[in-house]
């Protein structure tokens, strides 16, 4: 989740007091915030938010929010969301956004106290949002421009790819929509978006100024924001209105605490909306939800009075009412995260501290147990380890290359389909090789070598309801200038001895093992595995200078 | 020197030292040859007497140069079997082979160098030359004698076990001298030793252990075993035992042993069943369905998406989700369900539900156990093998063992919660402080990070846990609250097992696993 920059004064500034780095660290709880690096010579913090849900933190403003709130113990107030407020300003939407990039939402800011850091955290708070909440701009992006320079009423519409030209952020030129795609770093990094359509959005103003080409990239005339900035047109375009909707709502709360006029910007829409046609923004789209108090108190394991879930919910953001029995709690506005009761518990053991809950073991007594195949494993390796075995443990996934010499002609291989690197691309389905890697790894270590594991596998099974199925094998091998079948045998055969398996070797013919020296290891009809000694071409190439003997039997299919 | 020294001295003696000191009965100064003569030991162990003796102090040598002796190398001895490349390479020719150089490296079996050094010599002296297609061609009326001159001298040195050079005529013995191996040079056909004169006395100690050796008898036979057949006949009581060094080194042995990390999680295991919980055990090949969307994990979450977990290629998908888990967690995912959430309003996705993943976390065994009608109350953990997609580094294995489980009890609570992450603490980590920090994971609410003050590594996060969010639990059958719980192990294992480096849990190396010891309980 993300990390975001924040010089400690600006955090400071924002909560209205100097905080000591230890303090702060504590209240960083309340953001589910964790402080990774301080450098107090630039002033540099990085802090780390660990809530996916929660796109409001993600900047210094809603940070120093959620601990401003703690420290006066109630929520922040931001007027510009009654309702009943008139907007001067309109954006039209044209007719055809709709099936390309429905949804638009535009408050104006006017009046930022305006700085460097201030900057920086509004180019970062964007970029964040679109990035991550608006899953790489292709749900949100969001565009900023100079107020002042801006003619009303703006269009959303559409435009063909060489309708318009503009010269784009990062550029000394003009050019067309479709070049922009071609040859601008974001045309080409977010061009994917658009590029399904014949026709591209487009935001122009009442005097044919192109503002930008959402979600690509903004006009240099109007939509660079610097520091000489005060008044601004922030504007949310996306694919699902409750999250473009809220994206601005987080832009507005955070430009309000940077001391900005908000005022509201009428959306005319010819299509119906969940919102309507005609919608200004911002726009509370909070819920409330009634819940008792003794719901808290039964999820957190201790009676909570009205009083104080009143008191801890207030000083974490929420407006609270009592109802009766029950409270009736409002989340702010530039939240929607609360999807069901329990979300406002723990908001709720967030406001009070952790520590302040006495930690209780539970009560209700339960017996401990290993599955059965644990237990039969665990016995396995007892026996290989009195046998004289050292047990190893070894990686599942591997490359191709390294199972290669041990598949016969109709195995087939568990293969990861978004190969990352070959060295990673397929999941073991026996572990001999594993072992024979260990062998190719250890000719300096001291012979004899005699090695087992105990691992898990995973294989196709058409009989299977997930296609596939996971077995625990064991495999053994020896490797000393005599090692031999007969070596490897005597190992098996007193394994199986005291497992209390009947079993027989059959003539048998397997990818590592020599012709003529390999068996089958059959309990009844039940085969378990292989035992053989190594073809001498598998050691050369695997490059293991000693005879070598080695069996694999399926242990789930002996525990059967 | 004294009384005690002397017996000291003569109790060391070894049977062949003392056959060394009692030729000297005849003489003063003795040669090693007469020294053989007299007391019937061979080269080497009069070389090991006359060592020992001269490190005790008893016995001087004075060494004069001697001769030189010759004998043939691995490859002269070679040679004089088979011939001279040179030879080999002039038969052939005479015989009406036709072969090429790269002929002769093919199918002869002769080191390439060997050959090409061999070609080049018979090219410079004229006696072959390299037409068209590289085949060698022998010159008419060329002087071979040279050639042949080298194969006589090796048949000659290489007649016998050892010749002394100066015994052979001058051109010979420089013949012998141009081909002789230095060491660490490449091959050479002779090898010449300096054989030196070696002249022994005894040193004034040396002459009162003879004294003593006469006066009191010693013992010339030793045995260094004890054999059945000395016990079965009773000879062992003539038989004085070679005393042995016991402070040298005892060779290395290896033994049948668990693997220390292995070891460690076995600990782990039982610990966990000490404290009444039950294994619960899991597919590695998982669909999205028990790995994601069971844990309402909604199907866009950012950790869902292709660069977070390992597809599947064949078969890409599990056949059906069983019912009716499928129906039951997408409602929760569209609209809640009866969940008494709002759910992540979307459509859900029954195709991509069941494609086939690498098992990305532990918490998928969790999700198959709370389906599978588990024990209320119960406590249930798993150590569950997991793939993440990240690039493998000293901090990132390909894969790695979580350690993850759940509770379920009418009594759970958040306050329960705590007092079960206490208890991990104490009894995992042997930690007695605790400290617990709000944290986000998308299936539990509310949920919390425990961090624990371990007595070697300080402060550190041992692990997250949570109450699973009734999305979770209602739609696969489970109504009393359920803890989930995760800890993070690893660090933990290297330390017991002093590592720094992950990927080291999972050594190839043999040596390094032989070696590895582990404390464990601490």
């Amino acid at each position: 989740m993300p990390t975001i920059d924040i010089k400690k004064k600006d955090l400071d500034g924002l909560i209205g007091k100097k905080l000591s780095l230890e303090t702060l660290e504590n209240h960083l709880k309340l953001a589910k915030a964790e402080l990774k690096e301080y450098n107090a010579e630039s002033d540099d913090m990085k802090v780390e938010l660990s809530d996916s849900n929660r796109p409001d933190l993600w900047c210094a403003e809603g940070v120093a929010r959620q601990i401003r709130m703690h420290l006066t113990g109630k929520p922040e107030e931001y007027p510009f969301f009654k309702p009943g407020r008139k907007a001067t300003r309109i954006i039209r939407v044209a007719k055809d956004m709709k099936a390309v990039r429905p949804y638009l939402a535009a408050c104006t800011a006017q009046g930022i106290r305006m700085n460097d850091a201030v900057l920086t955290q509004m180019i970062q708070s964007q970029d964040k949002l679109a990035e991550i909440f608006g899953r790489k701009r292709s749900t949100v992006s969001i565009g900023i421009y100079e107020l002042d320079k801006i003619a009303f009423p703006v269009d959303y519409r559409l435009a063909a790819p060489d309708e318009i030209s503009f010269t784009p952020l990062g550029m000394t030129e003009k050019m067309t929509l479709g070049r922009i795609l071609d040859q601008h770093p974001k045309g080409i990094q977010y061009g994917g978006i658009v590029r399904p359509f014949k026709k591209y959005p487009v935001l122009i103003d009442g005097m044919n100024q192109v503002l930008s080409f959402p979600p690509i990239i903004n006009s240099t005339e109007i939509g660079e924001v610097k520091t000489t900035t005060r008044n601004v047109l922030v504007e949310v375009t996306g694919t699902d209105q409750r999250m473009v909707a809220l994206t601005l709502n987080i832009i507005a709360v955070s430009l309000y605490d940077r001391g900005a006029e908000i005022d509201p910007v009428q959306v005319v829409c010819p299509y119906a909306t969940d919102l309507g046609k005609n919608i200004t923004f911002p726009r509370d789209t909070s819920i409330t939800v009634s819940l008792s108090p003794e719901r808290f108190s039964q999820a957190l394991g201790e009676d909570v009075s009205a009083v104080d879930l009143k008191r801890r919910l207030t000083a974490y953001g929420h407006r609270v009412r009592s109802m009766g029995k029950a409270l009736k709690i409002t989340c702010p506005p530039y939240r929607d995260d609360m999807m069901h009761p329990m979300d406002m518990v723990e908001d709720y053991a967030i406001s009070r501290g952790y520590e302040s809950f006495e930690a209780v073991m539970p009560r209700e007594s339960t017996v401990g147990g290993l599955s059965s195949l644990e237990v039969f494993s665990d016995t396995v390796r007892g026996h290989m380890v009195g046998t004289g075995f050292q047990e190893f443990v070894s990686n599942i996934l591997c490359s191709r290359e390294e199972l290669a010499d041990a598949l016969s002609a109709d195995d087939r291989l568990i293969e990861v389909d978004n190969v990352m690197s070959l060295a990673y691309s397929v999941v073991r389905h026996s572990v001999l090789p594993s072992l024979l890697n260990v062998e190719s790894a250890s000719s300096k270590a001291f012979y004899p070598h005699r090695t087992f594991e105990v691992g898990e596998v995973a294989l196709p099974d058409s009989g299977s309801i997930m296609g596939t199925r996971t077995d625990l094998n064991l495999g053994a091998i020896i490797s000393h200038p005599t090692a031999n079948f007969s070596e490897m045998h005597s190992t098996l055969d007193v394994l199986l001895y005291y497992l209390g398996i009947e079993y027989k070797l059959v003539p048998s013919e397997h990818p590592l093992f020599l012709s003529g020296r390999c068996g089958k290891v059959q309990a009844g009809d039940n085969v378990l595995g292989y035992i053989g000694e190594l073809r001498p071409e598998v050691l050369e190439r695997r490059q293991i200078a000693m005879p070598t003997a080695a069996f694999e039997i399926n242990l789930n299919r002996i525990q059967l | 020197m004294d009384i005690s020294s002397l017996n000291k001295l003569f109790e060391s003696l070894h049977p062949l030292e003392n056959k060394f000191l009692l030729t000297f009965a005849q003489g003063d100064l003795l040669t090693a040859p007469r020294v053989i003569e007299l007391s019937g030991l061979d080269e080497s162990r009069l070389d090991m007497a006359s060592g020992w003796l001269v490190s005790k102090g008893l016995l001087s040598v004075t060494e004069e140069p001697g001769v030189s002796l010759v004998t043939l190398t691995e490859t002269g001895s070679e040679y004089r079997d088979k011939g001279t490349p040179e030879q080999r390479i002039i038969r052939a020719l005479q015989e009406g082979k036709q072969f090429s150089v790269k002929d002769i490296i093919q199918t002869w079996g002769m080191d390439p160098s060997e050959v090409s050094s061999a070609t080049g010599s018979l090219k410079a002296s004229g006696v072959i030359r390299i037409v068209q297609g590289g085949i060698l061609e022998l010159v008419t009326g060329a002087d071979l004698r040279a050639y042949e001159y080298l194969g006589t001298v090796i048949s000659e040195v290489g007649s016998g076990t050892s010749l002394v050079l100066s015994s052979l005529t001058p051109d010979k013995q420089e013949l012998v001298q141009a081909n002789f191996h230095k060491r660490g040079k490449g091959k050479g056909i002779f090898r010449i030793t300096e054989k030196k004169n070696r002249t022994f006395s005894l040193t004034e100690a040396g002459k009162e252990i003879l004294r003593l050796l006469r006066e009191r008898g010693a013992v010339t036979e030793e045995a260094s075993a004890l054999t059945p057949d000395m016990l079965k006949q009773g000879t062992w009581k003539n038989v004085r035992f070679r005393s042995y060094n016991i402070s040298l080194n005892p060779p290395r042995t290896s033994i049948g042993r668990k693997h220390p990390y292995r070891e460690f999680l076995d600990y782990v295991k039982y610990q966990f069943v000490s404290m009444g919980f039950q294994e619960m055990r899991g597919p590695l090949v998982e669909n999205e369905f028990w790995d994601m969307d069971a844990l309402f994990m909604p199907q866009f979450h950012p950790a869902r998406n292709i660069h977070d977990v390992y597809f599947v290629k064949d078969p890409s998908h599990a056949k059906e989700i069983e019912a009716p888990f499928g129906r039951q967690v997408a409602a929760a995912h569209r609209d809640g369900g009866r969940t008494g959430s709002t759910g992540w309003r979307y459509q859900f996705d029954f195709e991509r539900t069941r494609r086939l993943i690498l098992r990305s976390q532990g918490t998928a065994v969790s999700a198959r156990t709370l389906a599978s009608g588990p024990k209320v109350p119960g406590k249930y953990f798993s150590i569950a093998r997991c793939f993440r997609y990240d690039a493998v580094d000293a901090t990132h294995a390909p894969d790695f063992n979580q350690v993850e489980g759940i509770v379920l009890g009418e009594d759970i609570n958040f306050r329960t919660l705590l007092g079960l992450l206490k208890l991990f603490g104490q009894e995992i980590a042997k930690a007695e402080e605790f400290q617990f920090r709000p944290a986000y994971f998308p299936f539990t609410e509310p949920s919390v990070e425990l961090h624990v003050k371990h007595p070697k590594l300080g402060w550190m996060e041992l692990g997250g846990a949570g109450i699973f969010r009734p999305e979770v639990t209602l739609p696969l059958g489970v109504d009393v609250p359920v803890i989930a719980w995760g800890l993070g192990l690893d660090r933990m294992a290297m330390v017991a097992l002093g590592i720094q480096d992950i990927r080291d849990l999972f050594s190839r190396d043999l040596d390094f696993v032989r070696t590895k010891k582990i404390k464990l309980g601490q």
